[in-house]
Formats: C-alpha cells, structure tokens, sequence
C-alpha cells in the first residue's frame, strides 16, 4: 500500500511542477466552462433585446400605408426598394417585405443559423400576424360576426416532467458531458506521462528493476490519474455551478429573451435531489472513472512515445462522446435494463437518469455492477500490459 | 554472485541470445563486450528480472531469476545507457522516491546519499535543483546514485558512458573499480574496448547472441597482442571460420 502511495505522490509531483498542465487542467475548466456554457446565451440574449430596442432598415414593395405605420411603430424603417431581395442579400436592410398577388414575402438572410436578419424577420412577422388578425376582427365585426367566434378555445402547453428534471435544466444534458469529458481530459495527460512519457524518457526501466511488485506500480500510477481526473472533473462543475449563479446574478435581463415552455430558461440549472441522488452521480463517476484509467493506461503504455499515445487515447473520447450524442434522443426510445450493462454507455445513462430523478434501482445496480466488472477487467489488462515486455520495450 | 546458464531469448523467430553461461565472483567485474545488437542489453535486462528468459537459469545474488524476482531486484542495481530520472523532480526527490521502495528514510537515507555522493564525487548541494536543470553528468550521476543506493551486492552497467563528456566518463570509471572494490558483483557492458581494458578483470565477447569467448583479461589482450580490440576481432573471426 505504502509504495502505492509513493508511486502516486511522484507522479503529481511531476504534475505540479507543470504549471501548463495545472493550468490547464484545474484553472481553465473553472475560467472556461461559464464562458463556453452561457457565453453564447448572453451574446444571442443581448442581440435579440437590442434589435427589439433599435429601428431597422425593411425593404418594402408594393405594402398598404396602413401596414407601413404599423411597421413604424413596431420600430422598423420601411424604405421602398426596387429590388428588395438584392437589398437584402447585399446586407443593405435586415430584411424585406414584398405584397403581390394577396401574398405577403418576407424575404431574410436565414443561413448560418441565429443571424441579426432572422431575427427582424421574425419582428416583422410579428407585426403581420398582428395586422392580419387585427383585419379578421375588423371583418367579422363588420359582418356581425364576434371574432371571438374564431377562438373556441385556449391552447396552453406546460411542462410536466419531474421536479428534479425541471430544476435540473441543462445540467441534466451537461453532467454527463462534463463527467465523461473532464475524467478523461483531466486524467489523460497523467496517464500519458506515466506510461509512454516514462518510456520516452527511458525513466520506465528503472522504476521496474525497483523491488515493487507490478500490481503496486499499475495502482500507484492509476491512483494519481484518478486524483487529477476527478480534481479537473471538480473544477469544471465548480465552474458550471458558480458560473451559472453569476451569469444568473448579473445577466438576468439578456437572459429573459429564453424561454423554456412557460417559464425563463434556467441556465446551468440547479440540482434537486436527495442525498443518495449525489452519492449515485459519485460512485457512477468514480466506477466510469476506473474503468476509462485503466483503458488510457493500458493504450499508453502500449505506445512508444507520447504523440502516439495521444493518437490511441483521442478517439476512446470520441467513442465516449457516442453515448452523449445518443442521449440527445433519449425521448425518442424508453432505455430497457440492459442498455445498464453496455460498458461506457450505461454510466452516461444512469447519470443522466439520475439527474433527472428517473432511476431505478435495478438500473443502477446493473450500471454499477457491469461498470465495476469492467473497470477490473481494464485494470486487470493495465496490468498485464505492464508485465508484456514486448510492450514495455516497444520502443 | 551472478550464475548465468545456458540463457536464451526469443522474440517470435528471432533469436536474441542464445546459450550465454557465465559466473561473475564477488569483487569481480565482468566485461560483455560485443557491438550493438550482439544480446548485451538483452542478458543484462533478464538478469535484471526485467524480461523473462525463453530458458535457461539465472542466479543474481543467491536468489533465482524468475522465482524470486523482488528478493534479486532487493539485492541489484541496474544502470544502462539509455536511462534516465524524473526530469521535474530534484535530484534529492528522486533518490528519495527509489530509496523509499529499499526502507531507507530518514537519517539512513542521508547517510546512503553521502556515502553515494563521496563514491560517484557528487556534489550534494546540486541535488536541490531539479533534474532537468542538471548538466548530463550529473544527471547521469543521479542515474547511478539511484541503482546504489541500497548498496546493491550486484551492479549491472550496460553502455552506461553514453553520451557523457570526458570528466563524467572518467568519475564513472572511477566508480566502477571502486565499487568493485567493496567486494561487489559488477557486469559492465559496452562495445568500447578501451573502456573494458580499464576497468573489466574477466571479459566475455558476445556476438549475435552468442558468447564467442570468454576468459581473464589478460588473456584476453593476450589473444589480441595487447589490444583487447584486435582480441575480440580475431576471436570473431576465427568463430566464422569455423
């Protein structure tokens, strides 16, 4: 036991005295993750208040007075164009309004996703449906007719998913993100530097003509990445967490512009579960934890140098991601109990089950046991790659 | 002591050594002469328990290769060439980390750092600054100081000049006919002669695995006219002729 701890307090040592590394590992995540979480919410929140407040250029052809006024006071500037969709394409105006044939076209620049254009268009929409329904009211009544007559009814959508799920927000499609990416960015590179970083540096051969059995060796080496997996991982949601309280604190207005059903969008979301709920995420992270070191330390020391270990233990991330990418469709199918034998994929469920206070016992059971099995059969092959000395000498 | 008998190794159809005996006495330095890719590194790592012979038997030390890998690693100290120490720790760190895993603390592990220090002719205040700041001699001196430091009965040098500058070849040299004169067990391999004639008193010439020759060194300079060089040519020579 105590040469395990030896070897592991050598290899953080080695982690500390690299400033880059540290940096990278535990202060960026904390510094980054708002940035890159809410960043993007902000700007977007910020343009869409600040092209409500500001007037636009609107290229109009052959469009009522009437309709012109009420552009005006919708904030908009109509200007009479004679080719209104060039105008548009040639960033001139936002957007264009074209009446022809009892047609309206609203003509916007709507590649690439949220533009500036996309969202006068939508203002300009606005101002149609108000006009349109306004000129059905005025017919009816002048037919008679109660335009209430139209409206037999509300339609109204809430949201009924569970308590946990609601508060959680997007913290219930982020957890398992930043669980799975942070063990293994985190943990990676420790885990390079003690296995292939020790063999291109020809630091490798001394430490096993030491009197240390294998298995202490592969556990003192698996103990450090698994500090620095779980520290980075730490760091990252300290940052979602805290990030998500400021930018809520500081930037309320911007993001008042999203909404989710008929509520505001709660960025970075808020955990609601009980003390077993954490305890769950924990030991699910820790399994998964495991299981990802002893596969990055076996692919490792499987490599010659470091570069190459790198190019082995790059696409296991990629293959993690699968599930991640998966669970964006999780509505779309009900996960049966063996999807929680599927190494890898089961942690990803079970996390994001757990999040949203949907799992089961049985569930999370089989995650814990097959993640279990499989962690032991990785470190197990850690192990045995270690005592390969075709491997161990593969340079 | 070391007992080599009849070692082979095999990688798939390749043989890498191929039935090496040899005996080296305590006090005794015994030099594996032969060039790059003749088995040197292959024997001394099997020695070292660090790989496993295809067949054959070893005894480092009293204790059996194979069967008793941590009791002959407990009473080694391998050095090669190509070995190095952890580059952010300093050099104090470093000794300490390998000195830990022989239950030298403390006082006893600064008492084995001095006496490795006055041994290697070591500048102790040096070992402070971290190995990457070091000059190569001195690292490679860390190198050294780390395989001694549990006053190993058997030392293992293969190629351990490489790459080091006139004074730290000469402080290692040294080293070797002192060490030696602990009454410790020491293979020193290389392929420069000049080296060997030094500091060996029995050689052994390996080639393509196999060893072609061994015997004391001056009858080793005696088949060689005085140059142990001219001694593992002829012996070569006289191999593929027969």
């Amino acid at each position: 036991m105590n040469e395990i701890l030896i070897i592991a307090r050598k290899e953080l040592l080695s982690v500390v005295r690299e400033r880059r590394f540290l940096f990278s590992t535990l202060v960026l995540p904390i510094l980054l993750m708002p940035l890159l979480m809410f960043g993007p919410f902000l700007l977007l929140g910020s343009t869409a208040r600040k092209t409500q407040e500001d007037v636009q250029k609107v290229a109009v052809v052959g469009i009522p007075p009437s309709l012109v006024e009420e552009l005006r006071k919708a904030r908009l500037d109509p200007i009479e164009q004679p080719d209104p969709v060039q105008a548009v394409a040639e960033r001139q105006v936002e957007a264009a309004l074209v009446y022809a044939q009892g047609r309206y076209t609203v003509y916007g620049r709507l590649s690439g996703g949220a533009t500036q254009s996309a969202l006068v268009v939508e203002k300009v929409r606005a101002v149609l449906q108000a006009y349109k329904e306004r000129q059905v009211a005025e017919r009816l009544q002048a037919q008679g007719i109660d335009p209430g007559l139209l409206e037999p009814f509300q339609i109204e959508t809430r949201d009924a998913s569970r308590p946990q799920e609601r508060a959680a927000g997007l913290l219930a499609f982020l957890i398992p993100y930043f669980l799975v990416m942070f063990i293994q960015s985190g943990g990676m590179p420790v885990a390079v530097d003690a296995t292939a970083g020790e063999k291109e540096k020809g630091t490798l051969e001394a430490l096993l003509a030491a009197p240390v059995p294998l298995y202490q060796i592969v556990l003192g080496k698996g103990l450090a990445v698994l500090v620095m997996s779980l520290l980075s991982t730490l760091a990252s949601l300290v940052g979602l967490l805290l990030g998500g309280g400021v930018v809520r604190a500081r930037f309320a207005e911007p993001l008042a512009a999203f909404t989710r059903g008929d509520r505001p969008l709660e960025l970075g979301g808020s955990l609601a579960l009980e003390p077993l709920g954490y305890l769950a995420i924990a030991l699910t992270a820790l399994l998964f934890a495991l299981l990802v070191i002893a596969l990055m330390l076996s692919l490792g020391l499987y490599a010659r140098s470091y570069k190459e270990a790198q190019s082995y233990i790059s696409p296991l991330l990629l293959l993690m991601l699968l599930p991640i990418l998966l669970l964006q469709f999780a509505d779309f199918f009900r996960p049966q109990d063996w999807y929680f034998l599927l190494p890898l994929f089961n942690a990803v469920l079970a996390l994001d089950a757990i999040v949203k206070g949907a799992a089961t016992p049985v569930q999370l059971a089989l995650t814990w046991a097959s993640t279990l099995v499989h962690a032991g059969l990785a470190i197990w092959l850690a192990y045995r790659s270690f005592q390969r000395e075709e491997v161990v000498f593969r340079n | 002591m070391i007992e080599a008998v009849d070692l082979y190794k095999s990688y798939r159809r390749f043989q890498a050594v191929r039935g090496v005996s040899f005996t080296v006495a305590p006090g005794e330095v015994y030099g594996l002469l032969g060039p790059n890719g003749a088995g040197k590194t292959t024997t001394l790592r099997m020695l070292a328990t660090l790989i496993k012979p295809s067949a054959g038997t070893v005894r480092v030390a009293g204790f059996e290769v194979g069967r008793q890998s941590l009791e002959v690693r407990r009473n080694l100290g391998i050095v090669n060439g190509g070995m190095r120490v952890y580059e952010k720790l300093t050099g104090l760190e470093v000794l300490e980390f390998f000195g830990s895993f022989y239950d030298l603390w403390g006082s006893k592990l600064k008492a084995r750092i001095a006496w490795a220090a006055e041994l290697l002719q070591m500048d102790q205040g040096l070992l402070k600054k971290q190995v990457r700041e070091m000059s190569t001699g001195m690292q490679q001196k860390i190198v050294i100081a780390r395989a001694i430091l549990h006053q190993p009965q058997v030392l293992l040098l293969d190629e351990a000049t490489a790459g080091l500058d006139v004074f730290a070849r000469r402080a290692l040299l040294d080293f070797v006919q002192r060490y030696a004169r602990l009454g410790k067990t020491l293979v020193y391999s290389t392929h420069v002669m000049s080296e060997a004639e030094e500091v060996c008193h029995r050689v052994g010439f390996l080639d393509k695995g196999m060893l072609v020759y061994q015997g004391s060194l001056a009858e080793a300079l005696k088949l060689g006219s005085g140059s142990l060089e001219r001694a593992f040519i002829r012996r070569l020579e006289q191999t593929m002729a027969s």
